[in-house]
């Protein structure tokens, strides 16, 4: 067989590697991609700064400052490895909400220039990528099959929102076989891009140079180059090309970097119900029809513009009277240990094994306490809770103002780190707080129950986290002068280079970005194939 | 001590009849008697007691507008229908039943309050306010 997965830094290195696509980045966005491309017919270049695994010296290329919100990290919430941030993601999934993609008059730089019914056939064709059951993401379409039922609240007010659970796919362990045995990809490890060169006239790129960290060199040649390195990274790429744009490629509007947005992580308000209504249907994910679910509340999307809203969705965590019921023996030790026995039951090793093994023996006994909970829970009789904090990734409203931006601490290659400056604002906390409290008043229409909010007014920002969810440095718009890329995700002012991943996002909704990340992939590869 | 005599129970025996003769009559007549007298001290049994219903009381007197006196409060209550309908209630079944649907009414019609961090209707923060402006019973 065919190996066409490469290491730089081992064997002779090439003066010239050349395809039709270059595609730097193997995290979800660059490995589908490159299959996608390939299964066209298309040579790929797909170039990994990391190795097949994790490796400190590689990972610490991520390394800069939080300057802003400081509930966020730049580093560790990355993985520069075969696989990319697919190799820690929790695998929650749901497409945007067509809302999303909506211009609003009542939020500033609002909206994409093209829609949820544009991306929906490749959010279809993303499922089998993520491992995901059938793409049905409305509640009408698992009431049947589900046999609780949903809270009985006016369905022009609140929705039930379906999201699903991947196994989480690690595109290291479900891909790397693949990427190494397709001959129409050669795949590079250790092939960090430092620099892009603009061919004469400077409206296209005419190669990219790659080196390793031990110093070798080389130079990709493609006709096309898509960089998807992630929502920080690829920011800091264009932003340190400037040997031939002194503000950086694409950055002609001072855009590249700025809009960054996140989900804020929030858990908080708590819903108490009556007695008598059902709950089962919301605290926990379940199985049917070959999909984990997971429900959660909504605000329908005309109470949503109408309030001046951002998107949410609420899911309900159960506060337990009874600790066996509890999950907050859930930390790095039990995600370590869940993610080994997951791996092991699949016939894989896990990667990171050393990493993952010490990270059990550090958290031992919330491990054990993991597994007596896990075990009572099977044989102790169900006993649903009727108290729930709402938690979510709460969408952020675009801000200009909260950016990527390079500072003068440079890595081994000589290019510049980033700075993170996250902005939450109170305006997206107290849009969060109008969004409890308008689930709390239909809460109480329907006679179910009262809700105690919990994002007070003046907000505190500091109940917010980072979801690391890396969005929107490198937006998409019509618009030159309000976006980096265009709707097919081409930089507007580069011919034949085009961004892939979560950067690209004009606003950022309130589902995991992960789904869109491969749909979006997808779309880019059918573009390609034929432009490229 | 008399002797009892069968004149005298028979005498004892149409008292009594007539006692609840005139008794049943009397509540048959005064059915037909529109009264409105249940009081409103009867929904007072409706909120919780507790710290947490007292600091709602309190929390509502302080910011929303409601009447600072019961009886104010009390009448500005029974202006809304499902309420006026409670007090006129005997059954406290059909009473509770009551305020609650008309504290869902407030909250589909935007009639509701925060406080405490608790969202509620503008009813239920009204009652926990009146047990607070209750007046001593003694």
């Amino acid at each position: 067989m065919t190996r066409m997965i490469f290491d730089l830094q081992t064997g002779e290195t090439p003066k010239e590697i050349t395809g039709d696509v270059c595609v730097v980045g193997t995290g979800p966005a660059g490995v589908t991609l490159a299959l996608e491309l390939a299964r066209k017919g298309r040579s790929v270049v797909l170039l990994e700064g990391g190795g097949e695994a994790y490796e400190e010296s590689s990972q610490a290329l991520y390394d800069g400052a939080v300057i802003g919100h400081g509930h966020i990290d730049v580093a560790a919430s990355r993985l520069r490895q075969f696989g990319g941030t697919s190799g820690h993601w929790t695998g929650l999934c749901a497409p945007l909400d067509a809302l999303d993609f909506e211009l609003r008059a009542d939020i500033p730089h609002h909206g994409w220039p093209i829609t949820r019914a544009d991306l929906d056939p490749f959010y279809a064709r993303a499922h089998p990528y993520l491992d995901l059951g059938p793409y049905r993401y409305d509640w009408e379409d698992w009431r049947s099959i589900v046999p609780f039922p949903a809270l009985p609240l006016d369905p022009t007010k609140i929705l039930t929102d379906v999201y699903q659970q991947s196994p989480p796919t690690r595109f290291a362990e479900k891909f790397m076989e693949t990427v190494r045995a397709e001959p129409k990809i050669a795949c590079w490890t250790h092939a960090n891009l430092v620099d892009v060169t603009l061919a004469d006239g400077g409206d296209a790129v005419a190669s990219v140079a790659v080196r390793t960290l031990d110093g070798r060199a080389t130079t990709v040649r493609a006709k096309t180059y898509v960089i998807a390195c992630g929502g920080i990274e690829n920011a800091r790429i264009l932003l340190n090309a400037r040997k031939q744009r002194p503000a950086g490629l694409g950055n002609e509007h001072d855009l590249v970097g700025r809009f960054y947005t996140d989900h804020m992580t929030i858990e908080t308000s708590m819903l108490l119900f009556r007695d008598d209504v059902d709950t089962r249907l919301y605290p926990t994910s379940l199985k049917y029809d070959g999909a984990e679910i997971l429900m959660g509340l909504k605000v329908h999307p005309d109470v949503v513009k109408a309030r001046n809203l951002n998107n949410n969705s609420a899911f309900l965590v159960a506060d337990y009277g009874d600790a066996v019921y509890s999950d907050d023996f859930r930390n790095y030790g039990w995600v370590a240990f869940s993610t080994m026995l997951k791996t092991f039951s699949r016939g894989h090793v896990p990667d990171r094994f050393a990493e993952r093994t010490c990270d059990v023996v550090d958290d031992l006994g919330s491990v054990a306490t993991g597994v007596y909970r896990h075990a009572l829970r099977r044989v102790l009789p169900e006993k649903p809770a009727q108290a729930f904090r709402l938690r979510q990734d709460a969408e952020q409203a675009p801000n200009p103002d909260s950016r990527v931006t390079l500072i003068a601490e440079t890595d081994p290659f000589g290019l510049q780190r980033i700075a993170l400056d996250w902005r939450v604002t109170t305006e997206d906390l107290l849009r969060l707080r109008r969004t409890h409290q308008f689930i709390g008043e239909q809460v109480g229409a329907a006679g179910l129950g009262r809700l105690q909010l919990g994002v007070s007014d003046p907000p505190d920002p500091d109940i917010a986290y980072s979801g690391y969810h890396h969005m929107g440095t490198t937006r998409m718009h019509a618009d030159p002068r309000q976006g980096v890329v265009d709707a097919d995700c081409r930089v507007h002012s580069t011919k034949n280079l085009y961004m892939a991943g979560s950067s690209v996002f004009t606003t950022g909704g309130c589902a995991n970005p992960t789904l869109t990340i491969t749909a979006l992939a997808i779309r880019l590869a059918e573009h390609l194939a034929v432009s490229a | 001590m008399g002797k009892l005599t069968r004149r005298a129970l028979l005498g004892t025996a149409a008292v009594g009849a007539f006692g609840l003769v005139a008794y049943g009559g009397g509540r048959a007549a005064c059915s037909f008697v529109p009264r409105n007298h249940p009081d409103f001290f009867s929904l007072l049994d409706i909120p919780p007691d507790g710290a947490v219903a007292r600091r709602i009381g309190e929390g509502a007197l302080a910011e929303a507008s409601l009447p600072s006196d019961f009886d104010g409060l009390a009448a500005a209550m029974k202006l809304r229908p499902l309420i006026a309908e409670a007090v006129a209630t005997e059954c406290p079944t059909t009473r509770r039943q009551l305020v609650q649907d008309q504290c869902a009414a407030d909250f589909a019609e935007g009639r509701c309050v925060v406080i405490d961090g608790w969202v509620l209707s503008e009813t239920e923060a009204s009652l926990c306010a009146a047990k607070l402006l209750r007046p001593s019973l003694i």
